[in-house]
């Protein structure tokens, strides 16, 4: 066989009794499952009630409205995507920092990275939440906002930031997500720019560029085509990561759901809902970033 | 190198800051909350979802008691309302953390909570209430009727319920299950000759199942609980005009008849929630 024949077709997949009786497992479990909610724990299954907190038939303008779960869900997304934006700044900063020659600036950033990924998220954001609102917001004036404003009270800022009247409340969630995705921004940032070899660093300086320029025109644009697709993946992490920020009365999807199952007593259908629409969010953005991968892959020959 | 003294310099200013700002804020004489709430003309409460205390109706919008309550409040004030919802195990630090000017969330006054947050006058008493079987149970009338070996009482595994259970009727049988609709379908079913939880729940199971479960104890509840508003301490004027708040609805009948309305009959507004019966 020379190089240039074809490579020999994979085998062909065949289902063996080994996949049958797994399968016939899986069923088994599950039909299981299904007889002791149905027989055994006797619950009352009720949709119908949940899923008039995704859509609603309003009567008085004859239209189907979007209620809270869809709220909640467009404010998990707008979380995940403004938190991305600014843990990528703090972990592009932080993992430059990483990386450089100045002592302190290398202890604070080691210092951040350890502090947050050594302690649970939940007791971080306890801690943190607190910190920020009763003490940072005020000094910034961010709890003073007039929300009524013509700045605020706008299609865009609705489209942005969701309800003006809780801006204050996204702001929290948004930073106490940021950063703490930010610390594990910085490790992706930090072994991006690892990854770029040493000589790239010694052939610009070679040129006489200065330090700053040769991180911004030739480490960063080789390091960011590496770092992209751990980001992606880092995004995907941080829409089920904000499912915590429930815990801070963040009104996003988990927190509203909490509040469904509250009313309605329907907790085994609010929640199952709420997964799935986790699922729908994150696999969906899974598939765009791994097919938007492939054709960079294939476009780099 | 310039550029390092710069962004150290960068670092050291906002940490001075903080640090500052964090000193300023403990000596800094703070006007009442009345005060600010005011200037700001909203009044910010915080209330955690509990039927039928708050609740959400169809639209999504917040309803209940409770939302009653502070919307009464805020218009006596002459301020708008604005809610907080709140997780109700973090619903004292989020007071404490200035995110709302007062808690109107059912809170029964205990010693311990008031160590941490000053309460009003109680605005609310609510309780445990006992919901039994009619054929089972339909002569008795009193607690001691109930206290006999041969009682069974049901109730939900690791709430007060259980806990008021065991002290109040120690020769009755007591099972416990996981939630209370299964507590209380031990009741229907024959099963357990009683079931006990938080008013107003019995009453409702009981005006959904008028031919098999009754109230022996009628609107007496087995406990008394003290629900009261919760305010951030060192607040005497704030504390001082909640209480008298109430006690004036307590004594035109403004509280009692919201009170009735949310928790005597769950037929008047059932019609907008989605709730389940």
């Amino acid at each position: 066989m020379d190089r240039n024949s074809p490579p020999p077709p994979l085998r062909k997949r065949r289902i063996t009794y080994v996949d049958l009786v797994l399968i016939g497992l899986v069923v088994a479990m599950i039909a299981y499952a299904v007889y002791r909610v149905n027989d055994v724990l006797v619950y009352n299954w009720n949709w119908d009630r949940v899923f008039s907190f995704i859509l609603r038939y309003d009567e008085e303008t004859d239209r189907w409205v979007t209620n809270l779960l869809v709220q909640g869900l467009l404010t998990t997304l707008r979380l995940a995507i403004w938190s991305t934006i600014l843990a990528t700044i703090i972990g592009v900063i932080m993992g430059y920092w990483r990386r450089c020659n100045n002592l302190s600036l290398r202890i604070i950033s080691r210092a951040y990275v350890e502090l947050i990924r050594n302690i649970p998220p939940i007791v971080f954001i306890f801690i943190f939440y607190f910190f920020i609102s009763s003490q940072i917001f005020p000094m910034i004036g961010l709890s003073n906002l007039r929300h009524d404003s013509p700045y605020m009270d706008n299609a865009l800022f609705r489209i942005l930031f969701g309800d003006p009247r809780l801006f204050e409340n996204f702001i929290a969630g948004m930073i106490c997500l940021a950063v703490f995705e930010g610390a594990y921004i910085t490790e992706i940032v930090r072994a991006g720019i690892q990854s770029i070899g040493k000589g790239q660093w010694e052939a610009g300086r070679a040129i006489g560029l200065s330090h700053f320029n040769i991180l911004r025109d030739v480490i960063l644009p080789q390091a960011i085509r590496k770092i992209l697709p751990p980001l992606a993946g880092q995004f995907i992490t941080l829409i089920k990561d904000s499912a915590i920020v429930s815990l801070i009365s963040i009104q996003e999807l988990t927190f509203l759901a909490t509040e469904v199952a509250a009313t309605t007593t329907k907790v085994f259908e609010t929640w199952i809902l709420v997964g799935a629409m986790y699922f729908v969010l994150c696999y969906f953005f899974a598939y765009v970033f791994g097919k938007l991968e492939q054709r960079s892959a294939r476009s780099n020959g | 190198m310039k550029l390092k003294n710069i962004i150290q310099g960068f670092l050291i200013v906002p940490v001075i800051t903080l640090i500052g700002a964090g000193l300023s804020s403990v000596q800094a004489e703070e006007d009442s909350v009345l005060i600010e709430i005011q200037k700001r003309g909203v009044l910010k409460v915080g209330m955690s979802t509990f039927v039928p205390w708050a609740m959400r109706d169809k639209e999504g919008n917040l309803i209940g008691f409770e939302i009653d309550v502070a919307t009464r409040v805020a218009e006596d004030m002459g301020v708008e309302v604005e809610f907080v919802p709140t997780q109700w195990s973090g619903i004292i630090p989020a007071l404490l953390a200035k995110k709302f000017d007062v808690i109107i969330g059912g809170m029964s006054i205990t010693p311990q909570r008031n160590l941490t947050v000053n309460f009003t006058r109680p605005y609310a008493n609510s309780g445990q209430q006992m919901a039994a079987n009619i054929e089972l149970a339909g002569d008795k009338s009193t607690i001691e009727d109930f206290n006999q070996s041969g009682v069974t009482i049901s109730c939900r595994r690791g709430a007060t319920p259980c806990t008021i259970a065991q002290k109040m009727f120690p020769k009755a049988e007591i099972r416990r299950f996981d939630d209370d609709a299964q507590a209380f379908q031990e009741v229907v079913n024959g099963n357990a000759t009683a079931t006990i939880s938080s008013a107003p729940k019995p009453r409702f199971w009981t005006d959904a199942n008028p031919d098999k479960v009754f109230l022996p104890f009628a609107d007496e509840n087995l406990t008394k609980g003290n629900e009261a508003f919760a305010l951030r301490k060192g607040d005497p004027d704030a504390l001082n005009y909640f209480s008298n708040w109430i006690l004036l609805r307590t004594d035109d009948g403004w509280l009692q008849e919201t009170h009735d309305f949310w928790f005597k009959n769950q037929s008047a507004w059932i019609d907008m929630v989605s709730i389940d019966q």
